[in-house]
């Protein structure tokens, strides 16, 4: 970690010398325990500012669209995979970035950590290889890593960048497939169930849109939650249904086009457990049209293409 | 006045006989404010909740009153809240930014009905803080740990049982079983009021002038770059009041809903003809910024925050405020542009 | 008396609304339950169109299009093809029930066809009972049942 921090730093340092990017974006150190913060580095002196660790969550590649200078982005697996899908929805174009590659190890799930050290307050976290050591007022606890990395990140099988133009340090082995295990099983459920448990998930809502605005993908000029004319949605968080009807076509936009980065359900405020419906789009997209969105330049978005021969399970059976 | 940790859901299932009660339950790994169906059910050994009790005399959506349309013509019905409430173990960050909401929902020019009803029949019971937390900065705005602006009683955690400070009559005609504190526990009241310190502060001393000089200041742009422009702060705040009217409608019938609404969304400001006067994450967080700390304070003469830190923690990108108000600190008494 | 099921359907123009008009003028007999939205294709469908359709009192939905391959604007049907297998999996997945979304390809000579689908789509509605469900809007409105 500390060693693709300083390379990330240098590499920052680099570019900003020698005029090649306006601004660095990449993460700093958080204002509290399990967190790190997007920056925006100008200036090279403040490089050193930069930082890589278990907690750069988010996805960087939400910053990039609309901006009229050359940017540097540091980038882990997921945020180049968005980026390629923002390439191939021209909302992107390549020469104005310069992707620092990061190979990815996976982020931190700070509501792992909180599920499993309760409602106390952590006042310091210390990482090292395979474990996080939470300090609290009274105690002091190591968790393996594993038990505590975000879902996506441990079914991740695109740790590594799949566009840069640098990588700062040795890419790290793959997941060989992908698995979807936890979807199987939740599909294998009753419809009774599953249904109950989306309602239950959602009556936590409250229509923050975090989960939206923290999308790469979700850009549109007007959100269809926002519209009023014609109204789709009701704009309530009281109403669960409407609070699961959002989030239903929320990830349906987002079907073939979402790399199942998890910035969603980590961006929710309430820990609503998004990830069960993201990955399930994913899931989909990948086994019925064979594509993964994002990991190549070449293959066109699941959605905007077609073969003759796709699965048709859905028709009326006659 | 003394009341025992292992009497308090006895207490509470008693208060349940006249009031709607509304305690901290657990809800996943976190705590919320809920209406409670038992006694036991309610968590005072916490932190902060999630999201603030203020929702509970401003409900996130709120039905202002229904109508249907019948053969012989349309039928209304107002949504009135005549329920007598009590908020058990409150915050006394929480607990003060009532105070502030009645400044908005109560003053010379509007009188909010469907605010004021609850909040006349409502009694809070707080319970002071032993353990701030590291983003708690409540004493940097005029309030305190065990501070009882807008409490009608405080409890204080002395070990097996709460130290009761009476505030209000109200809180006082709650307590009719309970024995005197005796030297002891005023004794042990007072170590652990001393003894709950908090780490941070801030400086929000002229804070006000320095908005004032600063809107154009080009500082607005880099602090609200990484800025998602979601509502999670806004939500998550015990003083954000801002709301918006609608009427959702099925084919014959319907109901007027107020709904809270944020300044971080595009929507809030959106003129009919397409016009948005704060057409980026920049003017919207400057416009929170300014509404908490400047506009509201020439308007009330108080600051819209309370210091309860939920909107550090519930950021995404981990947006500080802390962070904001000590660079706008830093910034020269005068205006650039 | 029971009550009818409303079944909404979006139609086709060139193929399945041609189809329902060919029912029509051939006087084959089916339910009165479908009202018709006619699209200039199936690929102009937004997945919302039929959500809404539901959240706001449809018993069910029929989608119809061109047959694969007949579509008059060529892949129209080929592109909304993939959209309606992800939506039919994502409902189901979240617990909407299997009769309340159906999907059919009719062409504009099949006119018996059409009459049968049709058939089908109420005998499943009637089946599977009114739509009190997920996207109801108004088992959605509270405590005013409104």
């Amino acid at each position: 970690m500390q060693s693709i921090t300083t390379a990330v730093q240098n590499s920052a340092k680099k570019l900003l010398e020698e005029n090649k990017v306006d601004v660095v974006i990449g993460f700093k150190k958080g204002t509290i325990p399990l967190r790190s913060t997007p920056v925006f580095i100008r200036d090279s002196n403040d490089a050193d500012k930069l930082e890589w660790n278990y907690y750069c969550e988010n996805n960087l590649a939400n910053y990039l669209r609309n901006k009229d200078q050359k940017i540097g982005v540091v980038v882990k697996g997921c945020d180049s995979r968005s980026i390629v899908a923002l390439m191939k929805e021209n909302q992107l174009t390549r020469d104005n970035l310069y992707l620092i590659g990061v190979p990815c190890s996976g982020m931190i799930d700070r509501k792992k950590v909180n599920r499993i050290i309760g409602d106390k307050e952590i006042l310091e976290t210390n990482c090292n290889e395979d474990s996080l050591i939470i300090k609290t007022k009274d105690s002091e606890q190591t968790i393996k890593l594993n038990e505590v990395m975000h879902n996506s990140c441990l079914k991740c099988n695109h740790k590594n960048p799949v566009i840069y133009d640098e990588m700062v340090a040795e890419p790290v082995s793959e997941n060989s497939n992908t698995d979807f295990s936890e979807i199987k099983e939740f599909e294998e459920k009753p419809a009774e169930e599953r249904k109950n448990f989306f309602i239950e998930e959602l009556s936590k809502c409250i229509r923050c849109y975090a989960c939206r605005n923290s999308c790469p993908m979700c850009y549109c000029q007007e959100c269809f939650v926002d519209s009023t004319n014609p109204e789709w949605i009701g704009k309530s968080a009281e109403n669960v249904q409407d609070n699961l009807f959002f989030q239903a076509v929320r990830v349906f936009h987002l079907a073939g086009r979402c790399v199942d980065c998890g910035a969603c359900e980590r961006a929710c405020p309430m820990d609503i457990n998004l990830g069960l419906l993201t990955r399930k789009l994913y899931k989909d997209t990948t086994e019925m049209f064979n594509t993964e969105a994002g990991a190549n330049l070449e293959d066109a978005p699941a959605l905007s293409t077609y073969n003759m021969d796709d699965p048709q399970p859905f028709l009326l059976k006659e | 006045m003394i009341l025992t940790k292992k009497d308090v859901p006895n207490f509470l299932d008693s208060l349940k006989n006249n009031y709607q009660v509304f305690a901290p339950v657990k809800q996943d790994h976190y705590t919320e404010f809920k209406e409670i169906e038992n006694g036991a059910d309610a968590v005072l050994d916490y932190s902060n909740t999630k999201t603030p009790p203020k929702k509970i005399l401003f409900p996130q959506s709120e039905k202002l009153y229904c109508y249907k349309v019948e053969e012989n013509g349309v039928q209304m019905e107002e949504k009135a809240d005549e329920q007598q409430k009590v908020i058990f173990g409150i915050r006394p960050c929480d607990a003060k930014s009532f105070t502030i909401l009645d400044k908005v929902f109560d003053n010379n020019k509007y009188q909010d009905p469907y605010y004021l009803n609850r909040r006349k029949n409502t009694i809070l019971v707080g319970i002071g803080c032993n353990a701030p937390e590291s983003t708690c900065f409540c004493t940097s705005l005029g309030g305190g740990p065990f501070d009882t602006t807008g409490l009608d009683l405080l409890l204080v955690d002395i070990g097996d049982c709460y130290l009761v400070e009476v505030i209000s009559e109200k809180g006082k005609n709650m307590l009719t079983s309970c024995k005197e504190a005796g030297e002891e526990d005023k004794k042990k009241a007072s170590q652990v009021k001393e003894n709950a310190t908090l780490t941070t502060s801030i400086n929000i001393e002229g804070i006000k002038e320095k908005l004032d000089n600063n809107f154009y200041n080009e500082i607005w742009d880099y602090i609200s770059e990484k800025c998602i422009g979601c509502g999670s702060c806004t939500f998550s705040c015990p003083t954000c009041h801002c709301f918006d009217i609608v009427d959702e409608t099925a084919d014959s019938g319907g109901c007027r809903i107020r709904n809270w609404d944020s300044c971080m969304f595009p929507l809030f400001t959106l003129h009919g003809s397409g016009h948005n006067p704060r057409p980026s994450n920049k003017e919207r967080f400057r416009n929170r910024i300014m509404h908490k700390f400047n506009y509201f304070v020439e308007t009330n003469d108080i600051t819209a925050c309370v210091g309860c830190g939920r909107c550090i923690k519930n950021c995404p990108v981990n947006m500080d405020i802390r962070e904001i108000l000590e660079e706008i600190q830093g910034l020269e008494a005068r205006s650039v542009s | 008396m029971e009550k009818e099921p409303k079944i909404v359907a979006f139609l086709c123009n060139w193929c399945s609304y041609a189809g329902a008009d060919l029912a029509g003028v051939s006087r084959l007999q089916y339910p009165p339950n479908v009202r018709v939205i006619r699209v200039p294709c199936s690929g102009r469908i937004n997945p919302l169109f039929i959500i809404n359709a539901l959240r706001n009192g449809a018993d069910a939905v029929l989608t119809s299009g061109c047959h694969p391959g007949d579509c008059h604007y060529a892949t129209g049907n080929l592109v909304a093809r993939r959209k309606f297998a992800l939506l039919k999996n994502l409902m189901d997945y979240i617990g909407v029930e299997d009769e309340r979304v159906s999907f059919s390809w009719v062409s504009a000579s099949e006119g018996t066809r059409f009459a049968e689908v049709i058939n089908k789509v109420t005998e499943r509605a009637k089946k599977v009972g009114p739509n009190n469900g997920l996207f109801n809007k108004e088992s959605g409105c509270g405590g005013c049942n409104q």
